[in-house]
């Protein structure tokens, strides 16, 4: 693998330079994970889906740790496709999609096999509903997700509504492990879980 | 594995395609005219500031572009009543570099001043040319909020004329539907000029079938026909009928 975890900071190796690069927790959840204790399982050869890309924060540093696989973006906005098609033109195994991961099937025709892994970062309502919708269509049996729910997205009293998110989550996946991002994002939670 | 030129090329065509649409452009022009005035207003603070010390009551008289106009040439054209203002204020005379710091500012600010203006023709004519009806009935600066809110002008002519008239309260909205409390009765179309003088009870009416109009003439918009006289017409009737 290609992350390296210190006391207090994140690295991972650059798929091109292979030099060391810093992974800020405060600016992804991914990252804010780990130094909670959630290690995503990512193999170098896996294939991952990422649903709401935004300009690549995060996605660069996906693409650092599967050295043999792809990483597909999928993200709205037209602005943010930009930068992060820029981007895609450095990095072989980043492939972009502009489309909307409500309506999956805009973009069921262009994504031909099946992945391995997807991370989900959607502040929406339905934010379960879309990863159920997308799993269905897009992930093998056994398959990892990476949800990060963020609580305010769906309801102001956030606290009451935990255990209910948690419930429609676990019909169709099985939870390895949860955590609150806390200190470095409000009202979040991240869930590992594996497709039932 | 999948073939990444051919996706990238696709991508490519779909983000041009998305931008160069006139919604897309009218709501991000919109964007920038409601940021500006904040920035034009903290930069003349700043000027009045260092020319405070000259002529401490000069901005009663003056509007900010005047004021501008004033020190970026330093003469005034009109009105002599100013010249007697100036001649009998108190302050002192400001040295050779600090008026050469308030000329370069003043300019700025009349640079800021003009882009404004720029923009709010550009935006003016590709609205009066693209949706007509929208224009018209909504008046300008409620449209460009309508399309900022709905996203896209297709998705504002799929909405029901009972979601354009609560747009823009959403939040309130749905707070009352969970507490069992009563909905709002308008959103952003509070402010349309047909609805300031009316009663509160009339103001209600008023809202629900200036929508119902405003959604029709939309859905028009999209074929690129003209009904907005026809429309607002009947507006004008039905508030007559009203008093």
């Amino acid at each position: 693998m290609n992350l390296i975890v210190s006391k207090d900071r994140i690295f991972t190796k650059d798929l091109n330079t292979s030099e060391k690069r810093e992974w800020n927790p405060f600016h992804s959840k991914v990252a804010a994970g780990i130094k909670k204790g959630i290690i995503p399982e990512l193999k170098e050869d896996f294939n991952v889906l990422y649903l709401g890309a935004a300009e690549g924060y995060t996605i660069s540093f996906i693409s650092d740790l599967i050295t043999n696989g792809q990483v597909i973006g999928i993200d709205v906005s037209a602005y943010s496709m930009q930068k992060l098609v820029l981007l895609s033109e450095d990095r072989k195994n980043l492939i972009p999609i502009l489309g909307d991961c409500n309506k999956p099937d805009e973009y069921l025709e262009i994504i031909n096999e099946k992945v391995d892994y997807i991370i989900q970062d959607i502040a929406q309502k339905n934010q379960i509903e879309i990863l159920k919708k997308n799993s269905d269509l897009f992930l093998k049996n056994n398959g990892y997700v990476l949800l990060s729910l963020k609580l305010s997205a769906i309801s102001q009293k956030h606290n009451s509504i935990i255990d209910k998110e948690l419930r429609e989550f676990e019909k169709s996946f099985k939870i390895i492990k949860k955590r609150r991002l806390e200190p470095f994002e409000k009202k979040h939670i991240l869930i590992l879980g594996q497709k039932k | 594995m999948i073939n990444k030129n051919k996706i990238l090329e696709l991508t490519k065509a779909n983000i041009k395609k998305k931008l160069e649409t006139t919604d897309q452009k009218i709501i991000n022009m919109s964007l920038i005219i409601q940021k500006l005035p904040s920035n034009i207003n903290e930069l003349y603070e700043e000027l009045r500031i260092i020319t405070d010390q000259e002529y401490p009551s000069l901005d009663k008289y003056l509007t900010i572009k005047e004021y501008c106009e004033f020190y970026s040439s330093g003469t005034i054209k009109e009105s002599k009543d100013i010249k007697k203002i100036l001649d009998s204020d108190i302050g002192i005379k400001l040295s050779k570099s600090l008026k050469k710091i308030t000329t370069d500012l003043s300019k700025n600010i009349l640079d800021l001043i003009k882009t404004k203006e720029n923009l709010e023709e550009e935006i003016d004519h590709l609205t009066k040319k693209n949706y007509i009806n929208l224009y018209t009935l909504a008046t300008p600066k409620i449209a460009y909020k309508m399309l900022e809110i709905a996203g896209s002008f297709e998705r504002l002519a799929r909405f029901p004329a009972s979601t354009v008239q609560l747009l823009g309260s959403e939040k309130s909205f749905f707070k009352a539907l969970k507490q069992n409390k009563k909905t709002p009765k308008y959103g952003v179309i509070y402010n349309h000029p047909l609805l300031v003088n009316l009663s509160n009870k009339n103001k209600a009416k008023m809202a629900r079938s200036l929508a119902a109009k405003i959604s029709l003439g939309v859905k028009v918009d999209l074929e690129g026909k003209d009904i907005s006289k026809f429309l607002e017409d009947k507006i004008k009737l039905k508030i007559s009928e009203l008093k």
